[in-house]
């Protein structure tokens, strides 16, 4: 077990941020916390780190106590946080040495380590850039060579894709995996649910500092009772034709707001045939279907009855 | 040595900026340089000045000529016309500074014996007329004398006498308490301009400086990592240490350079000192206002605010005898005024017993008094500014 964390609460005041959060990650898994803004992930990854202090429970990392004193612990771990943290004086080369010096006090060792964070987030044609010069997705990577370079057991990303290109996201994902694929152990925050459902191996869903579910993606999915949504592309159809397509078998809803008809049906098999059939039958005009399987947004909306985005 | 060495980069960063200041500052001790080498040669010399006078005679007699003579030697003579309002003019617009009349017959009674008198009008409260003065009254009582010790004297041989008796003159040599060859004047007054330029350096970079190193975010990034805070604290107040250190060290080795022949003296060592216990206060001044400001565009202007107001009331460009005793008053209050007050009595110090020195140590204690008080007030600005 890398992260341990039982019971956590904390309180800002009346406002209880966490609220007993007990999560574990394993060894070599990508762990995704999803919710949307204000659920609780900053904070509850600010307690692991023990950068704010909590008011109940309990957190080890790499089988000890997590305490700002545990510098044995924090050597092992690298963090790219939220709000990109480097510094405006020094270069992108200048930025990611010192990060790494924090860790690795070996010149030479550091030297390579850096050349290869710097490779590794693409940024070696702007080594000798400021931060200023670079855009926002440039700025990202280098918070997270920042984070990564001296090659942590442990890493933490806290939502490191905001306001990123869809360009920068991409390659910033699949560093992720690959870094993952090295050995490392990452913790990944995010309110982008395709992001999480893309690289976490495991995920809890989090809502108001609660943990409402924790499983694979699959788990997940499996948890709620919709199944596929089909869209159909038809100008008209008819009340009496709604109101039959609503009473096929496993069918949840039927909705019509031209061009669009869009069928929710529950967990079950061929519904796509039934609802191909209805259509063949009826000689409902249409131009294109396509099924698409519930989100993770489907998950948080049945589990919490709000969208992920509100 | 991580953190030290990230502030080292970033007090470089701030170079450029600190650089104008230090360059002004060398500019004008450059100029001073000169300017004081040039008083140090006045100072050891002396030249008898003459000042303008008129001397309208009604009788034209040997008495009279030689006494234009001998007047010659401590006045300029400007011709002007026996007009009274032209005379009037003349002393209004300082042309001369003393209008002398010897009246028609003045002569005359004089070689009988009688009591005469010249008619003199002169600018009032002038220092230079005085001198002339004395040398009319040297003159005719000298005269006088032989008038009535030699009777029926004539006036060809008594103008003789007095040419040969006022000839002679004392010889005056100019010696002072203090040894005339090395001047401090150039060193008291680059030292307390320091004052200006050593506080406008150090509030420029370690406001910029603390700005950096306690942003939130940074802050909390490098709290994640395995470095104490301790050995950060340390590291960093170790990069402040040399900062100040050198910012003086730099601004003190130009005084040496430009003012060599005058340096190589105790009173040096004591401007050295006082400069050095004020950069400690001036680092606890900048360590306030770093903790204060929250903008890097702030910086610049609240350093002006600051060095001007302090420099100002506390006799930096201003002598402190210039200044009235309220604004000593208020200075009193500020350490700048018990760094210039220290440099101007160590510029005095000519002996170096306890007693001497003594007060110069009461300044520099007094200074050291305040470099506590802003470090404590700091402290705790920055403690709310945590808790905030």
């Amino acid at each position: 077990m890398i992260i341990e964390v039982n019971n956590l609460v904390k309180r800002y005041g009346d406002l209880t941020a966490v609220d007993h959060l007990s999560l574990a990650v394993n060894d070599g898994e990508v762990f995704g916390l999803l919710g949307p803004n204000g659920s609780g992930k900053t904070t509850t990854i600010n307690c692991i780190l023990s950068l704010l202090e909590y008011d109940q429970g309990e957190i080890e990392i790499f089988g000890q106590p997590m305490t700002p004193e545990s510098y044995n612990i924090k050597r092992d771990i690298g963090i790219v946080m939220q709000n990109v943290a480097v510094y405006n004086e020094l270069t992108v080369y200048e930025n990611i040495d010192y990060f790494c010096g924090l860790y690795i006090p070996n010149n030479k060792l550091r030297k390579k380590l850096v050349l290869e964070a710097i490779d590794f987030v693409g940024l070696d044609e702007y080594s000798k850039f400021y931060p200023k010069k670079l855009s926002g997705g440039l700025l990202r990577r280098l918070n997270i060579a920042c984070g990564i370079a001296h090659k942590p057991k442990l890493i933490i990303l806290d939502e490191p894709t905001v306001a990123v290109d869809p360009q920068s996201r991409n390659k910033i994902l699949e560093g992720i995996l690959e870094l993952n694929r090295q050995g490392a152990t990452i913790i990944y925050t995010s309110h982008y649910m395709e992001e999480v459902e893309h690289i976490c191996s495991r995920i809890m869903i989090l809502d108001k500092g609660k943990a409402i579910a924790t499983g694979t993606n699959g788990e997940l999915k499996a948890m709620i009772n919709m199944g596929e949504k089909i869209t159909v592309q038809s100008n008209y159809m008819s009340a009496e034709q709604l109101a039959k397509i609503s009473q096929l078998p496993n069918i949840v809803s039927a909705e019509h707001n031209s061009p669009l008809l869009v069928i929710k049906s529950s967990r079950g098999t061929n519904n796509l045939e039934t609802v191909l059939d209805f259509i063949k039958k009826e000689r409902i005009q249409h131009s294109k279907i396509y099924s698409e399987l519930p989100t993770l947004n489907d998950v948080f909306l049945e589990l919490t009855g709000k969208e992920l985005r509100d | 040595m991580q953190v030290f060495r990230l502030c080292l980069k970033i007090l470089k960063k701030q170079i450029p900026s600190m650089l104008i200041y230090i360059i002004i500052f060398l500019a004008i001790a450059l100029i001073m340089s000169s300017a004081t080498a040039n008083e140090q040669q006045q100072d050891n010399s002396f030249t008898r000045a003459k000042s303008n006078m008129a001397l309208i005679s009604e009788e034209n007699t040997p008495l009279i000529d030689g006494f234009k003579q001998e007047l010659g030697k401590v006045a300029n003579f400007v011709e002007l016309p026996d007009d009274h309002e032209a005379l009037q003019d003349a002393l209004y617009f300082r042309s001369v500074s003393y209008i002398l009349r010897v009246p028609e017959g003045f002569t005359e009674s004089f070689m009988q014996g009688e009591n005469v008198q010249l008619e003199k009008t002169i600018v009032p409260n002038s220092i230079s007329n005085t001198y002339i003065d004395l040398c009319i009254d040297q003159y005719f009582n000298t005269a006088r004398l032989y008038v009535q010790q030699m009777e029926n004297i004539s006036q060809e041989s008594l103008v003789q006498y007095l040419k040969s008796d006022l000839a002679v003159g004392a010889s005056v040599e100019l010696k002072t308490v203090s040894d005339q060859s090395v001047n401090h004047n150039y060193a008291n007054y680059y030292f307390n301009y320091l004052s200006y330029s050593l506080l406008s350096v150090l509030i420029l970079g370690m406001a910029a400086l603390m700005l950096v190193f306690y942003d939130s975010e940074l802050k909390r990034r490098n709290a994640c990592s395995p470095l104490s805070s301790k050995s950060v604290n340390l590291q960093f107040i170790l990069a402040i240490l040399v900062f100040t250190v050198l910012s003086c060290l730099i601004m003190v080795t130009f005084c040496i350079l430009f003012n060599f022949k005058n340096s190589l003296n105790l009173n040096t060592v004591y401007f050295i000192i006082n400069s050095f216990v004020f950069a400690v206060c001036g680092a606890g001044i900048s360590f306030l206002i770093g903790n204060l400001v929250k903008s890097h565009n702030a910086i610049p202007a609240i350093s002006n605010v600051v060095t001007l107001g302090l420099c100002f009331i506390s006799g930096v460009f201003v002598p402190l005898e210039l200044l009235g005793n309220t604004a000593i008053k208020i200075a009193s209050f500020t350490p700048t005024y018990w760094f210039v007050k220290a440099n101007n009595q160590i510029a005095e110090l000519t002996q170096f017993g306890f007693a001497d020195v003594e007060p110069i140590f009461s300044s520099m204690l007094i200074q050291i008094g305040f470099a506590l008080a802003f470090f404590a007030a700091a402290l705790v600005v920055n403690k709310k500014r945590r808790f905030d």
